[in-house]
Protein backbone atom coordinates (compact mmCIF):
# COMPACT_ATOMS: atom_id res chain seq x y z
CA UNK A 1 0.00 0.00 0.00
CA UNK A 2 1.34 3.59 -1.03
CA UNK A 3 1.54 4.98 2.53
CA UNK A 4 2.33 8.52 3.21
CA UNK A 5 5.99 8.97 4.36
CA UNK A 6 6.35 11.26 7.37
CA UNK A 7 8.20 14.17 6.39
CA UNK A 8 11.44 14.31 8.11
CA UNK A 9 10.47 17.94 9.71
CA UNK A 10 7.12 15.77 11.47
CA UNK A 11 9.94 13.47 12.66
CA UNK A 12 12.01 15.71 14.17
CA UNK A 13 8.98 17.32 16.40
CA UNK A 14 6.69 14.13 17.08
CA UNK A 15 7.18 12.56 20.36
CA UNK A 16 9.38 9.68 20.14
CA UNK A 17 7.67 6.09 19.33
CA UNK A 18 7.88 4.81 22.83
CA UNK A 19 5.41 6.90 23.98
CA UNK A 20 1.64 6.14 22.74
CA UNK A 21 1.05 10.39 21.57
CA UNK A 22 3.82 9.37 19.20
CA UNK A 23 3.01 6.38 18.16
CA UNK A 24 -1.00 7.68 17.49
CA UNK A 25 0.45 10.90 15.53
CA UNK A 26 2.81 8.57 13.19
CA UNK A 27 -0.44 6.64 12.62
CA UNK A 28 -2.42 9.61 11.65
CA UNK A 29 0.66 11.47 9.49
CA UNK A 30 1.13 8.22 7.97
CA UNK A 31 -2.74 8.22 6.70
CA UNK A 32 -3.41 11.59 5.95
CA UNK A 33 -1.54 14.03 4.69
CA UNK A 34 -2.00 16.76 6.37
CA UNK A 35 1.77 17.70 8.32
CA UNK A 36 1.57 20.85 6.52
CA UNK A 37 -1.42 21.90 8.40
CA UNK A 38 -0.73 20.60 11.36
CA UNK A 39 3.28 22.37 11.66
CA UNK A 40 1.66 25.65 10.24
CA UNK A 41 -0.41 25.70 13.55
CA UNK A 42 2.56 24.37 15.32
CA UNK A 43 4.42 27.30 14.32
CA UNK A 44 1.81 29.71 15.30
CA UNK A 45 2.45 32.86 17.25
CA UNK A 46 0.63 35.69 19.15
CA UNK A 47 2.30 39.12 20.10
CA UNK A 48 3.64 39.26 23.41
CA UNK A 49 3.21 43.42 24.63
CA UNK A 50 1.43 45.68 26.80
CA UNK A 51 -1.96 45.52 24.49
CA UNK A 52 -2.11 41.65 24.18
CA UNK A 53 -4.77 40.60 26.54
CA UNK A 54 -7.30 42.28 23.67
CA UNK A 55 -6.36 39.01 21.54
CA UNK A 56 -8.17 37.33 24.17
CA UNK A 57 -11.89 38.71 23.18
CA UNK A 58 -11.97 36.13 20.29
CA UNK A 59 -11.53 33.16 22.48
CA UNK A 60 -13.70 34.44 25.11
CA UNK A 61 -16.29 34.62 22.14
CA UNK A 62 -16.12 31.12 21.49
CA UNK A 63 -15.94 30.05 24.83
CA UNK A 64 -19.34 31.92 25.92
CA UNK A 65 -21.08 30.65 22.43
CA UNK A 66 -19.96 27.23 23.66
CA UNK A 67 -21.96 27.99 26.66
CA UNK A 68 -24.69 29.24 23.95
CA UNK A 69 -24.91 25.91 22.47
CA UNK A 70 -24.84 23.66 25.63
CA UNK A 71 -27.47 25.46 27.45
CA UNK A 72 -29.13 26.12 24.53
CA UNK A 73 -29.65 22.54 23.68
CA UNK A 74 -31.07 21.92 27.26
CA UNK A 75 -33.65 25.07 27.64
CA UNK A 76 -34.78 22.94 24.21
CA UNK A 77 -35.83 19.67 25.87
CA UNK A 78 -38.33 21.05 27.80
CA UNK A 79 -39.44 24.43 25.73
CA UNK A 80 -42.53 24.09 23.65
CA UNK A 81 -43.01 26.29 21.19
CA UNK A 82 -46.89 25.88 21.40
CA UNK A 83 -47.20 26.74 25.17
CA UNK A 84 -43.97 29.02 24.79
CA UNK A 85 -44.51 30.55 28.58
CA UNK A 86 -45.90 27.81 30.55
CA UNK A 87 -43.41 25.71 29.23
CA UNK A 88 -40.23 28.41 30.22
CA UNK A 89 -42.59 28.76 33.50
CA UNK A 90 -42.13 24.88 34.35
CA UNK A 91 -38.26 25.33 33.54
CA UNK A 92 -38.09 28.36 35.47
CA UNK A 93 -40.25 26.91 38.96
CA UNK A 94 -39.69 23.24 38.35
CA UNK A 95 -37.20 21.80 36.29
CA UNK A 96 -34.05 21.05 38.61
CA UNK A 97 -31.29 23.93 38.02
CA UNK A 98 -33.76 24.86 35.47
CA UNK A 99 -33.65 28.84 36.67
CA UNK A 100 -29.97 28.53 36.71
CA UNK A 101 -29.39 27.04 33.28
CA UNK A 102 -31.97 29.56 31.98
CA UNK A 103 -29.65 32.51 33.71
CA UNK A 104 -26.65 31.47 32.28
CA UNK A 105 -27.99 31.55 28.65
CA UNK A 106 -29.26 34.96 29.37
CA UNK A 107 -26.20 36.18 31.12
CA UNK A 108 -23.61 34.16 28.52
CA UNK A 109 -25.90 35.82 25.54
CA UNK A 110 -25.13 39.29 27.22
CA UNK A 111 -21.67 38.83 28.07
CA UNK A 112 -21.34 37.73 24.13
CA UNK A 113 -22.66 40.69 22.97
CA UNK A 114 -20.91 42.91 25.44
CA UNK A 115 -17.38 40.86 24.36
CA UNK A 116 -18.24 41.45 20.60
CA UNK A 117 -18.48 45.08 20.80
CA UNK A 118 -14.93 44.78 22.91
CA UNK A 119 -13.56 42.34 20.22
CA UNK A 120 -14.51 44.81 17.46
CA UNK A 121 -13.32 47.87 18.58
CA UNK A 122 -10.39 46.42 19.91
CA UNK A 123 -9.91 45.06 16.29
CA UNK A 124 -10.55 48.72 14.89
CA UNK A 125 -8.24 50.45 17.62
CA UNK A 126 -5.31 48.35 16.53
CA UNK A 127 -6.15 48.37 12.60
CA UNK A 128 -6.52 44.77 12.54
CA UNK A 129 -8.95 45.23 9.77
CA UNK A 130 -6.67 46.61 7.38
CA UNK A 131 -5.25 44.64 4.03
CA UNK A 132 -4.98 41.47 3.73
CA UNK A 133 -7.40 40.71 6.71
CA UNK A 134 -10.46 42.27 4.73
CA UNK A 135 -12.06 38.97 4.63
CA UNK A 136 -11.44 38.50 8.52
CA UNK A 137 -13.00 41.79 9.13
CA UNK A 138 -15.96 40.64 6.90
CA UNK A 139 -17.00 38.06 8.50
CA UNK A 140 -16.63 39.04 11.80
CA UNK A 141 -19.07 41.94 10.72
CA UNK A 142 -21.20 39.23 10.09
CA UNK A 143 -21.15 37.33 13.07
CA UNK A 144 -21.48 40.54 15.15
CA UNK A 145 -24.94 41.05 13.21
CA UNK A 146 -25.89 36.99 13.47
CA UNK A 147 -25.34 37.42 17.44
CA UNK A 148 -27.62 40.89 17.34
CA UNK A 149 -30.01 38.71 15.57
CA UNK A 150 -30.08 35.91 18.13
CA UNK A 151 -30.24 38.12 20.56
CA UNK A 152 -33.47 39.82 18.69
CA UNK A 153 -35.13 35.86 18.03
CA UNK A 154 -34.36 34.51 21.40
CA UNK A 155 -36.00 37.41 23.37
CA UNK A 156 -39.52 36.59 22.42
CA UNK A 157 -39.26 32.86 22.87
CA UNK A 158 -40.19 33.13 26.91
CA UNK A 159 -43.40 35.21 25.85
CA UNK A 160 -43.85 36.90 28.95
CA UNK A 161 -45.32 40.94 28.26
CA UNK A 162 -42.11 42.52 28.01
CA UNK A 163 -40.89 40.09 25.13
CA UNK A 164 -44.28 40.10 23.53
CA UNK A 165 -44.16 44.14 23.23
CA UNK A 166 -40.58 44.41 22.76
CA UNK A 167 -40.89 42.70 19.76
CA UNK A 168 -43.51 44.27 18.19
CA UNK A 169 -42.13 47.59 18.85
CA UNK A 170 -39.01 46.05 17.44
CA UNK A 171 -40.71 44.89 14.27
CA UNK A 172 -42.84 47.69 13.68
CA UNK A 173 -39.07 49.37 13.22
CA UNK A 174 -38.54 47.06 10.09
CA UNK A 175 -42.00 47.89 8.61
CA UNK A 176 -41.08 51.58 8.23
CA UNK A 177 -37.89 50.71 6.15
CA UNK A 178 -38.93 51.91 2.56
CA UNK A 179 -40.02 49.39 -0.17
CA UNK A 180 -39.98 46.21 1.32
CA UNK A 181 -40.45 47.07 5.32
CA UNK A 182 -43.47 45.94 5.34
CA UNK A 183 -43.50 42.53 3.45
CA UNK A 184 -40.06 41.91 5.57
CA UNK A 185 -41.96 42.64 9.01
CA UNK A 186 -44.85 40.67 8.05
CA UNK A 187 -42.76 37.75 6.85
CA UNK A 188 -40.65 38.46 10.23
CA UNK A 189 -44.04 38.24 12.03
CA UNK A 190 -45.86 35.61 9.89
CA UNK A 191 -48.57 38.29 9.65
CA UNK A 192 -49.95 41.67 10.66
CA UNK A 193 -49.13 40.44 14.07
CA UNK A 194 -46.94 38.96 16.64
CA UNK A 195 -48.90 35.97 17.73
CA UNK A 196 -47.58 32.51 18.44
CA UNK A 197 -46.91 31.95 14.40
CA UNK A 198 -43.94 34.47 15.07
CA UNK A 199 -42.76 32.25 17.50
CA UNK A 200 -42.59 29.12 15.36
CA UNK A 201 -40.32 31.61 13.36
CA UNK A 202 -38.24 32.75 15.37
CA UNK A 203 -37.84 29.83 17.47
CA UNK A 204 -36.52 27.94 14.04
CA UNK A 205 -34.46 31.16 13.11
CA UNK A 206 -33.20 30.65 16.77
CA UNK A 207 -31.82 27.30 17.24
CA UNK A 208 -31.68 25.86 13.52
CA UNK A 209 -30.76 28.21 10.92
CA UNK A 210 -29.06 31.26 13.30
CA UNK A 211 -26.66 28.10 14.58
CA UNK A 212 -25.78 26.76 10.95
CA UNK A 213 -25.33 30.26 9.55
CA UNK A 214 -23.08 31.26 12.83
CA UNK A 215 -20.71 27.94 12.46
CA UNK A 216 -20.11 28.41 9.05
CA UNK A 217 -19.20 32.15 9.67
CA UNK A 218 -17.14 31.10 12.91
CA UNK A 219 -14.80 28.71 10.61
CA UNK A 220 -14.47 30.96 7.88
CA UNK A 221 -13.22 33.61 10.40
CA UNK A 222 -11.02 31.13 12.20
CA UNK A 223 -9.47 29.57 8.93
CA UNK A 224 -8.71 33.52 7.43
CA UNK A 225 -6.86 34.33 11.06
CA UNK A 226 -4.78 30.53 10.92
CA UNK A 227 -3.68 31.02 7.39
CA UNK A 228 -2.37 34.70 7.93
CA UNK A 229 -1.56 34.74 11.76
CA UNK A 230 -2.10 37.24 13.91
CA UNK A 231 -1.90 40.83 13.51
CA UNK A 232 -0.10 43.37 14.96
CA UNK A 233 -0.09 46.97 15.60
CA UNK A 234 2.32 49.23 13.70
CA UNK A 235 4.22 49.96 17.02
CA UNK A 236 4.93 46.41 17.51
CA UNK A 237 5.70 46.38 13.78
CA UNK A 238 8.10 48.95 13.63
CA UNK A 239 10.36 47.47 16.85
CA UNK A 240 13.57 46.14 16.26
CA UNK A 241 13.58 42.42 16.12
CA UNK A 242 15.26 41.77 19.21
CA UNK A 243 12.39 43.50 21.22
CA UNK A 244 9.69 41.33 19.74
CA UNK A 245 8.29 38.93 21.86
CA UNK A 246 5.77 35.98 21.04
CA UNK A 247 4.49 33.04 22.71
CA UNK A 248 3.67 30.03 20.79
CA UNK A 249 0.08 29.53 20.44
CA UNK A 250 0.58 25.90 21.14
CA UNK A 251 0.40 25.76 24.20
CA UNK A 252 2.10 28.21 26.36
CA UNK A 253 -0.68 30.95 24.64
CA UNK A 254 -4.04 28.44 24.64
CA UNK A 255 -3.06 27.15 28.60
CA UNK A 256 -3.25 30.42 29.79
CA UNK A 257 -6.74 31.37 28.28
CA UNK A 258 -7.22 28.33 31.08
CA UNK A 259 -7.88 31.00 34.18
CA UNK A 260 -9.79 33.05 31.71
CA UNK A 261 -12.60 30.48 30.75
CA UNK A 262 -12.54 29.33 34.72
CA UNK A 263 -12.97 32.77 35.84
CA UNK A 264 -15.86 33.24 32.97
CA UNK A 265 -17.20 30.18 34.52
CA UNK A 266 -17.48 31.63 37.59
CA UNK A 267 -18.74 34.87 36.62
CA UNK A 268 -21.48 33.37 34.72
CA UNK A 269 -22.77 30.48 37.75
CA UNK A 270 -22.60 33.44 39.97
CA UNK A 271 -24.37 36.03 37.91
CA UNK A 272 -27.31 33.43 37.10
CA UNK A 273 -27.92 32.74 41.17
CA UNK A 274 -27.45 36.81 42.27
CA UNK A 275 -29.31 38.18 39.20
CA UNK A 276 -31.64 35.17 37.55
CA UNK A 277 -33.80 36.12 34.53
CA UNK A 278 -37.34 36.88 35.28
CA UNK A 279 -39.95 35.93 33.79
CA UNK A 280 -42.81 38.62 33.20
CA UNK A 281 -46.32 37.42 33.36
CA UNK A 282 -47.81 35.88 30.25
CA UNK A 283 -47.95 37.90 27.25
CA UNK A 284 -51.90 38.75 26.57
CA UNK A 285 -52.12 40.57 22.98
CA UNK A 286 -55.32 42.25 23.98
CA UNK A 287 -54.14 44.04 27.57
CA UNK A 288 -52.61 47.39 27.19
CA UNK A 289 -48.99 47.47 27.03
CA UNK A 290 -47.03 47.80 30.91
CA UNK A 291 -44.65 50.26 31.65
CA UNK A 292 -40.83 50.30 31.37
CA UNK A 293 -40.60 48.64 27.65
CA UNK A 294 -37.32 48.71 27.04
CA UNK A 295 -34.87 46.46 24.18
CA UNK A 296 -32.28 44.94 25.78
CA UNK A 297 -29.37 47.28 26.41
CA UNK A 298 -27.71 46.46 22.78
CA UNK A 299 -30.71 47.73 20.77
CA UNK A 300 -30.87 51.24 23.09
CA UNK A 301 -28.50 53.49 21.22
CA UNK A 302 -30.79 52.94 17.99
CA UNK A 303 -33.86 52.99 19.69
CA UNK A 304 -32.99 56.22 21.56
CA UNK A 305 -31.35 57.82 18.14
CA UNK A 306 -34.59 56.89 16.25
CA UNK A 307 -36.45 58.54 19.06
CA UNK A 308 -34.92 62.10 18.03
CA UNK A 309 -36.50 61.59 14.38
CA UNK A 310 -40.16 61.12 15.69
CA UNK A 311 -43.20 61.18 12.44
CA UNK A 312 -42.29 62.41 8.94
CA UNK A 313 -38.58 62.01 10.06
CA UNK A 314 -38.29 58.41 10.94
CA UNK A 315 -36.77 57.76 8.07
CA UNK A 316 -34.05 59.82 8.00
CA UNK A 317 -33.26 58.46 11.52
CA UNK A 318 -33.50 54.93 9.99
CA UNK A 319 -30.99 55.85 7.21
CA UNK A 320 -28.27 57.34 9.36
CA UNK A 321 -28.59 54.14 11.37
CA UNK A 322 -28.15 52.00 8.25
CA UNK A 323 -24.98 54.22 7.41
CA UNK A 324 -23.62 52.73 10.55
CA UNK A 325 -23.15 49.28 9.47
CA UNK A 326 -22.47 50.57 6.31
CA UNK A 327 -19.07 52.18 6.77
CA UNK A 328 -18.06 49.34 8.95
CA UNK A 329 -18.79 47.53 5.86
CA UNK A 330 -16.25 49.64 3.16
CA UNK A 331 -13.43 50.54 6.04
CA UNK A 332 -10.97 48.02 4.87
CA UNK A 333 -10.94 49.07 1.52
CA UNK A 334 -10.59 53.06 2.53
CA UNK A 335 -7.75 52.53 5.24
CA UNK A 336 -4.25 51.80 3.96
CA UNK A 337 -2.07 49.73 5.57
CA UNK A 338 0.05 52.47 5.58
CA UNK A 339 1.75 53.52 9.35
CA UNK A 340 0.97 57.15 10.29
CA UNK A 341 -1.30 57.23 7.84
CA UNK A 342 -3.33 60.99 7.26
CA UNK A 343 -6.45 58.82 6.21
CA UNK A 344 -5.61 56.56 8.85
CA UNK A 345 -5.36 59.23 11.66
CA UNK A 346 -8.87 60.47 10.31
CA UNK A 347 -10.91 57.15 10.85
CA UNK A 348 -9.47 56.79 14.13
CA UNK A 349 -11.26 59.88 15.39
CA UNK A 350 -13.90 59.09 13.77
CA UNK A 351 -13.76 55.72 15.69
CA UNK A 352 -13.54 57.51 18.62
CA UNK A 353 -16.60 59.29 18.22
CA UNK A 354 -18.64 56.35 17.16
CA UNK A 355 -17.33 54.60 20.71
CA UNK A 356 -18.73 57.62 22.51
CA UNK A 357 -21.62 57.80 20.49
CA UNK A 358 -22.53 54.57 20.48
CA UNK A 359 -22.12 54.87 24.99
CA UNK A 360 -23.23 58.16 25.55
CA UNK A 361 -26.99 56.66 23.28
CA UNK A 362 -26.61 53.93 25.42
CA UNK A 363 -26.87 55.42 28.46
CA UNK A 364 -29.65 57.74 27.81
CA UNK A 365 -31.32 55.26 26.61
CA UNK A 366 -31.42 53.76 29.76
CA UNK A 367 -31.52 56.67 31.59
CA UNK A 368 -34.93 57.80 29.63
CA UNK B 1 -16.09 21.27 -37.41
CA UNK B 2 -14.74 22.59 -34.43
CA UNK B 3 -17.11 25.59 -34.97
CA UNK B 4 -19.87 23.48 -35.11
CA UNK B 5 -19.03 21.76 -31.76
CA UNK B 6 -18.28 24.71 -30.06
CA UNK B 7 -21.68 26.08 -31.36
CA UNK B 8 -23.42 23.15 -29.97
CA UNK B 9 -21.91 23.37 -26.70
CA UNK B 10 -23.23 26.86 -26.48
CA UNK B 11 -26.70 25.54 -27.12
CA UNK B 12 -26.40 22.72 -25.01
CA UNK B 13 -24.89 24.78 -21.80
CA UNK B 14 -27.76 27.71 -22.76
CA UNK B 15 -30.48 24.83 -22.47
CA UNK B 16 -28.66 23.83 -19.02
CA UNK B 17 -28.94 26.75 -17.94
CA UNK B 18 -32.56 27.11 -18.83
CA UNK B 19 -32.89 23.99 -17.08
CA UNK B 20 -31.62 25.05 -13.89
CA UNK B 21 -32.96 28.51 -13.43
CA UNK B 22 -36.69 26.79 -14.22
CA UNK B 23 -35.64 23.89 -11.18
CA UNK B 24 -34.05 26.75 -9.02
CA UNK B 25 -37.81 28.60 -9.84
CA UNK B 26 -39.98 24.98 -9.15
CA UNK B 27 -38.12 24.77 -5.79
CA UNK B 28 -37.95 28.55 -4.60
CA UNK B 29 -41.75 29.42 -5.21
CA UNK B 30 -43.36 27.40 -2.74
CA UNK B 31 -40.83 27.96 -0.01
CA UNK B 32 -41.52 31.31 -0.73
CA UNK B 33 -44.94 31.03 -1.09
CA UNK B 34 -44.85 28.62 2.69
CA UNK B 35 -42.82 31.32 4.57
CA UNK B 36 -45.19 34.38 2.79
CA UNK B 37 -47.69 35.09 5.75
CA UNK B 38 -51.63 33.59 4.81
CA UNK B 39 -54.22 36.16 4.79
CA UNK B 40 -56.24 36.79 8.04
CA UNK B 41 -59.61 36.60 8.09
CA UNK B 42 -61.68 39.30 8.31
CA UNK B 43 -62.73 39.95 11.95
CA UNK B 44 -66.05 41.39 10.68
CA UNK B 45 -68.57 38.34 10.07
CA UNK B 46 -71.36 38.91 7.57
CA UNK B 47 -73.31 41.05 9.79
CA UNK B 48 -70.19 43.41 9.78
CA UNK B 49 -70.27 42.93 13.38
CA UNK B 50 -67.41 41.52 15.81
CA UNK B 51 -67.48 40.39 19.25
CA UNK B 52 -65.60 41.78 21.89
CA UNK B 53 -63.39 39.48 23.95
CA UNK B 54 -62.93 40.33 27.74
CA UNK B 55 -65.23 43.89 27.83
CA UNK B 56 -68.63 43.01 29.15
CA UNK B 57 -71.23 45.95 28.98
CA UNK B 58 -71.04 46.06 32.88
CA UNK B 59 -67.32 47.09 32.62
CA UNK B 60 -68.36 49.89 30.45
CA UNK B 61 -71.61 50.65 32.03
CA UNK B 62 -71.04 54.22 32.91
CA UNK B 63 -69.27 57.29 32.09
CA UNK B 64 -65.84 57.53 32.59
CA UNK B 65 -65.31 53.28 32.79
CA UNK B 66 -63.37 51.73 30.43
CA UNK B 67 -61.38 48.60 29.19
CA UNK B 68 -59.00 46.83 26.94
CA UNK B 69 -60.41 44.00 25.33
CA UNK B 70 -59.90 42.13 22.29
CA UNK B 71 -61.89 41.43 18.61
CA UNK B 72 -61.06 38.48 16.31
CA UNK B 73 -57.52 38.54 17.50
CA UNK B 74 -56.57 42.37 17.83
CA UNK B 75 -56.47 44.40 20.95
CA UNK B 76 -59.53 46.90 21.20
CA UNK B 77 -60.33 49.63 24.23
CA UNK B 78 -63.93 50.18 25.10
CA UNK B 79 -65.39 52.91 26.96
CA UNK B 80 -68.00 55.05 28.03
CA UNK B 81 -67.51 59.26 27.37
CA UNK B 82 -68.91 61.93 29.66
CA UNK B 83 -71.76 62.33 27.07
CA UNK B 84 -72.76 58.80 27.84
CA UNK B 85 -71.56 57.73 24.54
CA UNK B 86 -69.99 54.22 24.24
CA UNK B 87 -66.52 54.54 21.35
CA UNK B 88 -64.18 51.94 20.87
CA UNK B 89 -60.64 52.15 19.35
CA UNK B 90 -58.44 49.13 18.06
CA UNK B 91 -55.47 49.78 20.50
CA UNK B 92 -52.98 49.07 17.99
CA UNK B 93 -50.70 52.60 18.79
CA UNK B 94 -50.21 53.89 15.50
CA UNK B 95 -46.70 54.68 16.31
CA UNK B 96 -44.92 51.46 17.43
CA UNK B 97 -47.78 48.86 17.89
CA UNK B 98 -48.26 48.38 21.85
CA UNK B 99 -51.88 48.26 23.12
CA UNK B 100 -53.00 51.28 24.41
CA UNK B 101 -54.79 52.13 27.38
CA UNK B 102 -57.83 54.11 28.63
CA UNK B 103 -57.35 56.52 31.41
CA UNK B 104 -60.64 58.45 32.11
CA UNK B 105 -59.11 61.95 30.72
CA UNK B 106 -57.01 60.40 27.93
CA UNK B 107 -55.74 56.92 25.61
CA UNK B 108 -51.92 56.62 26.44
CA UNK B 109 -49.77 54.38 25.62
CA UNK B 110 -47.01 53.09 28.24
CA UNK B 111 -44.24 52.30 25.67
CA UNK B 112 -43.65 56.04 24.66
CA UNK B 113 -45.56 57.92 26.05
CA UNK B 114 -47.86 58.49 23.16
CA UNK B 115 -50.93 60.27 23.93
CA UNK B 116 -54.66 60.32 22.08
CA UNK B 117 -57.89 62.35 23.28
CA UNK B 118 -61.20 60.50 23.49
CA UNK B 119 -61.12 61.14 20.16
CA UNK B 120 -58.39 58.87 19.33
CA UNK B 121 -56.74 62.32 17.96
CA UNK B 122 -52.80 62.15 18.68
CA UNK B 123 -52.08 65.55 20.72
CA UNK B 124 -48.72 64.17 22.20
CA UNK B 125 -45.35 62.17 21.89
CA UNK B 126 -44.59 60.18 19.02
CA UNK B 127 -47.57 58.65 17.56
CA UNK B 128 -48.07 60.38 13.50
CA UNK B 129 -51.34 59.37 13.28
CA UNK B 130 -55.04 59.00 15.10
CA UNK B 131 -56.29 55.75 16.56
CA UNK B 132 -58.60 53.60 14.13
CA UNK B 133 -62.32 54.05 15.61
CA UNK B 134 -64.41 51.31 15.59
CA UNK B 135 -68.29 51.42 15.70
CA UNK B 136 -69.98 49.73 18.91
CA UNK B 137 -72.87 48.11 20.09
CA UNK B 138 -74.70 46.30 22.70
CA UNK B 139 -76.61 43.19 21.58
CA UNK B 140 -78.07 40.15 23.70
CA UNK B 141 -75.95 41.29 26.44
CA UNK B 142 -72.43 41.17 24.59
CA UNK B 143 -70.63 43.73 22.82
CA UNK B 144 -70.27 44.14 19.04
CA UNK B 145 -67.70 46.15 17.17
CA UNK B 146 -68.02 47.22 13.61
CA UNK B 147 -66.26 49.39 10.91
CA UNK B 148 -66.94 53.20 10.63
CA UNK B 149 -67.74 54.08 7.19
CA UNK B 150 -66.41 57.41 5.97
CA UNK B 151 -64.96 58.11 9.26
CA UNK B 152 -62.78 60.94 10.22
CA UNK B 153 -60.78 58.86 12.52
CA UNK B 154 -59.60 56.67 9.81
CA UNK B 155 -56.99 58.49 9.22
CA UNK B 156 -54.41 58.41 6.38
Amino acid sequence: MDKYEIPPDAESRLPSNDKVTGRAARFLLGRYKIWPIISHLLDKTVPHYRHSYWYNMGGILLFLFSVQVITGILLMIYYRPAEPWLSVQRIVMEVPFGNIIRSVHHWSANLMVLTIFLHMFSTFFMKAYRPPREFTWLTGLGLAALTLLFGFSGYLLPWDDLSFFATRVGISEIDKAPFIGGWLGDLARGGPDVTLDTIGRFYVLHVTVLPLLILGLISAHLLFIQIQGMSETDSFTALPPEKKKYSKFFSDYLFGEIPVWLALSALLIALAAAFPRELMPEADPFASAPEGIKPEWYFLSQFQLLKLFPGSIELLGLVILGLVPLSFLVLPFIDRSIPADSRGRVILKLGIVAVLGLTAFTIWGWLS
Amino acid sequence: MAENENKSRRNFLGILGALGLGWIGALVYPIFRYLSPQKVPDPFGEDGLALVENINPADVARPGMGKNGGYGGRGLIVFRNKSNKLKAFDSKCTHAGCNVEFQGDKIYCNCHGGTYDLNGKNIAGPPPKPLTELGVEEKDGALYVFRMVNDKAEGA
